[in-house]
């Protein structure tokens, strides 16, 4: 193997470990903090690309249009928790079939505004080769927001005001609403942030693949089995998952093709699965 | 009325109403125009696999999203089954046999590693993976998969030289659906559905006293699997064709759909669930077609909001209140008058000795290197003030928790790696510090479901039920709903449980928490009469309680052994105190 071939081969890798970190990382924060298991993630990320694509047909750069998708998805998350989701905490089965009702009627209200046909963006910027491989400078960007995600993450839970309080709501929801944290708002912001970052997931694949309102089924499977795998701890939970399952599906695409590396990734799941039942951070009795 | 509804629970009154339902169809179908039987059938057999998810979801307490994958693989099952045998065996039964097992097997396999949501990931991937075999290489014999469209020529269900027509079909799957109910029926009359109840009402403590929770769920996930896998087989004689369509989340919700709406209190509820929404999507499919899933998104977060267990809870509250007994089966049998009180003491005690056992959570060590023997026919008081390991300690020798390092043996046996459930059946009982017991069931079944996990014999938990409930001098609040019990009375039970599974050595975490001091009297003189025949642990933080039983005492402090000796020498040992008063302490190790 030449070098070029293995530096394809690592890139085609990192590429598959920041998508599942890009489609997941909003589900993993609302699981992690709320413990809410989002049914709808899907139809948030599809949401998503729907908006990014409505915001550059308006003229928008891309990059603006992505933003704006992404926070549009945020207050449409923060709407939802105020108008169902806070009906139902406590309830971990109710929480989970609310949200997939919900992404039922998303999926088809959708289809009535926009249609069954494909809506589609241009790959933004250009691309670069390294030996005989060709690579989209794109999906560099990806990568690069996959990372800029999880620093986010790190960065609002750890070094905000808000951050704190979320995370002593997730230990101690009582004892933190007996010090004076207003456990409702903070649950409201959170499931928002979490939708906002699906949002953004959604932005960005976007311009990868066709939009069409079955666009979040192809990728929330992949985003449950990271998030279940990854256990409880939101961001070292997900990371980890991202590159184990990640990197078997993009080694395993790699050697043969893409239909095995999602078998593959499933597989390696289940497994993980029976021996660690609560994820990869489930004994790690840290919650972040 | 009640006495008809009584009748229904014996075996001859559900024989009884399974004929009943298979006649009722027989008529239906006799009246009914072919375009309606056909149509009943499917909601027949749509209300099997709702029956399958009611199952596993309301007996095995796991929200399956794998149903309707489940379905699917009986639905392909047959398809090939049937293509490639009917030519040689002339009939297509045998196929339908196939599709359940097929499907019980990936149950099985399945349920190995995994229930839960990622199930739902398993149906997304088996949807890629049959949308995408399109190409003639996709064969099970001479059957084509077909990829997306799907697998045609199915043959219908019968012999092939004259398959069931439209209204013998229907009788066919009303009657597999009436045995269905009746088989599950029994089974929960056996061991196996009484350890789902006791699995599903409270985890924790059907584990401790020996159910093995893992494998209660397992069965109930294949059973469900066979039930799903036949409907499935029967969808594909019904229709004739297999599509990848089953694997859609949009069929997976509607399975859910249909049990959430019929509840998972009844079995028969399933197929109430079914019936409602089928003709609700009728009469919105009249309308138009496109505002189904609108609908249907609609009903799963009105139903989840407003009526979470379902329209038959609401239908039995109704029957209720109008004074008929339906509803919740009783777990235990029916209180009798003259039982034999038999001796139900335990009568051999063990020997429960842990050597250098370690706990640590992260950085901290909950408990250090504790070496305790306890002794056959002994009583020992553990003590310490909170936060010194106790009942990390417990948690580890029952199993709660897995230690750091060290070793736990029961009568000689290594049991440091053993589950809860297995330390259980060899012998440990314990009273947890927060009582855990069946909150939704009465004294009497509480008792009872204790008792069983030992005897796994009706008769005798009756007759270790009936000594136990009058040893504790519960028994004229046998029938009271454990919930409703006060905090003292709980704890009173869960001893009584305890005792109920004749353990060897039993641990008894704070018992006299929350009772009376007649109640703490009680316990104590309990407490000496258990030593009798068992080996006894304490953990207690009432002094007059420990001196009381005079016996030995083990103090821990900060997850290590303190002190030993008796209470009296305790008393007067200056460090112990410090400890206890939270003075200044001598002690190196305290910072």
């Amino acid at each position: 193997m030449d070098m070029s071939q293995a530096a394809a081969i690592v890139l085609s890798v990192v590429n598959s470990i920041a998508l599942l970190v890009i489609i997941s990382v909003g589900l993993a924060v609302i699981f992690g903090m709320m413990g809410l298991i989002n049914l709808a993630t899907g139809e948030f990320l599809m949401l998503g690309a729907y908006m990014t694509v409505t915001f550059y047909r308006l003229g928008m750069g891309f990059w603006v249009a992505a933003i704006l998708g992404s926070l549009s998805v945020g207050l449409f998350g923060i709407i939802i928790e105020r108008c169902l989701i806070r009906f139902l905490y406590g309830r971990l089965a109710a929480m989970m079939l609310a949200t997939w009702g919900l992404s039922l009627i998303m999926i088809q209200v959708v289809t009535l505004i926009f249609g069954t046909s494909t809506q589609s963006l241009p790959t933004p910027l250009g691309s670069f080769k390294i030996g005989g491989y060709s690579f989209s400078d794109y999906s560099v960007v990806v990568d690069v927001a996959a990372l800029a995600m999880l620093g986010l993450v790190y960065v609002v839970f750890t070094k905000t005001r808000y951050g704190t309080m979320a995370r002593a709501a997730t230990l101690d929801a009582t004892m933190a609403s007996v010090i004076g944290i207003d456990v409702r708002r903070v649950n409201m912001l959170t499931f928002g942030f979490g939708a906002a970052l699906s949002g953004l997931g959604g932005a960005l694949l976007s311009a990868l693949a066709g939009v069409v309102p079955t666009f979040g089924q192809q990728y929330v499977g992949n985003a449950f089995m990271t998030v279940i795998s990854g256990g409880a701890a939101v961001l070292t939970g997900t990371a980890s998952a991202s590159v184990l399952l990640g990197g078997v599906q993009g080694l395993v695409s790699n050697a043969s093709t893409a239909f095995f590396g999602s078998i593959s990734l499933l597989l390696v799941a289940i497994v993980l699965l029976r021996f660690m039942p609560n994820g990869i951070s489930g004994k790690w009795g840290r919650r972040f | 009325m009640n006495l008809l509804l009584d009748k229904t629970r014996t075996l001859p009154g559900r024989i009884g109403l399974t004929v009943l339902a298979v006649v009722a169809a027989l008529a239906v179908a006799e009246i009914s125009s072919p375009f309606l039987a056909q149509q009943w059938a499917l909601w027949i057999i749509f209300g099997q696999l709702a029956l399958s998810l009611t199952f596993v979801w309301g007996y095995g307490g796991i929200f399956s999203f794998g149903q309707a994958a489940l379905f699917g693989i009986g639905l392909y099952s047959y398809g090939a089954a049937s293509i490639n045998i009917s030519p040689i065996t002339g009939e297509t039964y045998s196929s339908l046999l196939i599709a359940g097992l097929v499907a019980g097997l990936f149950a099985l396999i399945l349920g190995y590693f995994i229930f839960g949501i990622i199930t739902l990931a398993v149906t997304l991937v088996l949807l890629t993976f049959m949308s995408s075999t399109g190409s003639p290489d996709y064969h099970i014999g001479s059957a084509l998969l077909g990829g997306y469209n799907g697998m045609s020529g199915i043959p219908p269900l019968g012999s092939l030289a004259s398959p069931l027509n439209a209204g013998y079909l229907l009788i066919f799957v009303v009657a597999l659906a009436a045995i269905i109910v009746f088989i599950l029926d029994l089974l929960l009359r056996r061991p196996i559905g009484r350890a789902l109840v006791a699995v599903r009402e409270n985890e924790l403590r059907s584990q401790l006293l020996g159910y093995d929770v893992r494998r209660a769920r397992l069965n109930a996930f294949v059973i469900g699997g066979v039930i799903a896998g036949l409907a499935g087989g029967e969808y594909a004689a019904w229709g004739q064709f297999a599509n990848p369509a089953v694997f859609s989340l949009q069929q997976a919700a509607l399975v859910i759909i249909w049990a959430l709406v019929g509840g998972r209190r009844s079995l028969f509820g399933a197929f109430i669930g079914t019936i409602v929404i089928q003709e609700i999507q009728n009469v919105m499919g009249g309308i138009g077609g496109e505002l189904t899933p609108l609908v249907l998104g609609g009903i799963l977060i009105l139903v989840v909001l407003l009526a979470p267990e379902g329209i038959m809870a609401a239908v039995y509250a109704f029957l209720q209140r109008i004074g008929l007994r339906v509803g919740r089966r009783p777990i235990a049998s029916r209180p009798t008058v003259a039982t034999d009180v038999e001796e139900h003491r335990p009568n051999s005690a063990g020997e429960l000795l842990a050597t250098d056992v370690t706990k640590s959570f992260g950085g901290v060590h909950a408990v250090k290197t504790v070496t305790a023997e306890f002794h056959p026919m002994t009583t020992t008081a553990l003590l310490g003030p909170n936060g010194a390991g106790k009942s990390t300690f417990f948690s580890l020798l029952v199993g709660r928790h897995q230690v750091t390092s060290g070793k736990i043996l029961l009568n000689g046996r290594d049991i440091t790696r053993l589950p809860p459930h297995r330390r259980a059946q060899l012998g440990l009982g314990i009273k947890t510090q927060v009582p855990s017991v069946y909150n939704e069931m009465t004294v009497r079944e509480n008792v009872w479901l204790a008792a069983y996990a030992k005897k796994r014999n009706v008769a005798e938990s009756d007759a270790v039920t009936e000594s136990v409930l009058k040893d504790f001098g519960i028994t004229e609040r046998q029938e009271a709903l454990v919930g409703d019990l006060a905090h003292g009375q709980r704890q009173w039970l869960e001893i009584a449980m305890v005792v109920a599974g004749h353990p060897e050595v039993v641990l008894l975490d704070e018992p006299t928490a929350g009772m009376t001091r007649d109640e703490t009297s009680r316990t104590v003189d309990l407490v000496k009469q258990l030593a009798h025949g068992a080996t006894v642990v304490v953990v207690e933080h009432d002094m007059d309680f420990v001196r009381q039983l005079d016996s030995d005492v083990v103090m821990l402090h900060q997850g290590e052994v303190f002190r030993r000796g008796t209470i009296e020498e305790l008393r007067h040992d200056e460090q112990v105190l410090d400890i206890y008063l939270g003075r200044a302490v001598t002690n190196a190790s305290d910072t």
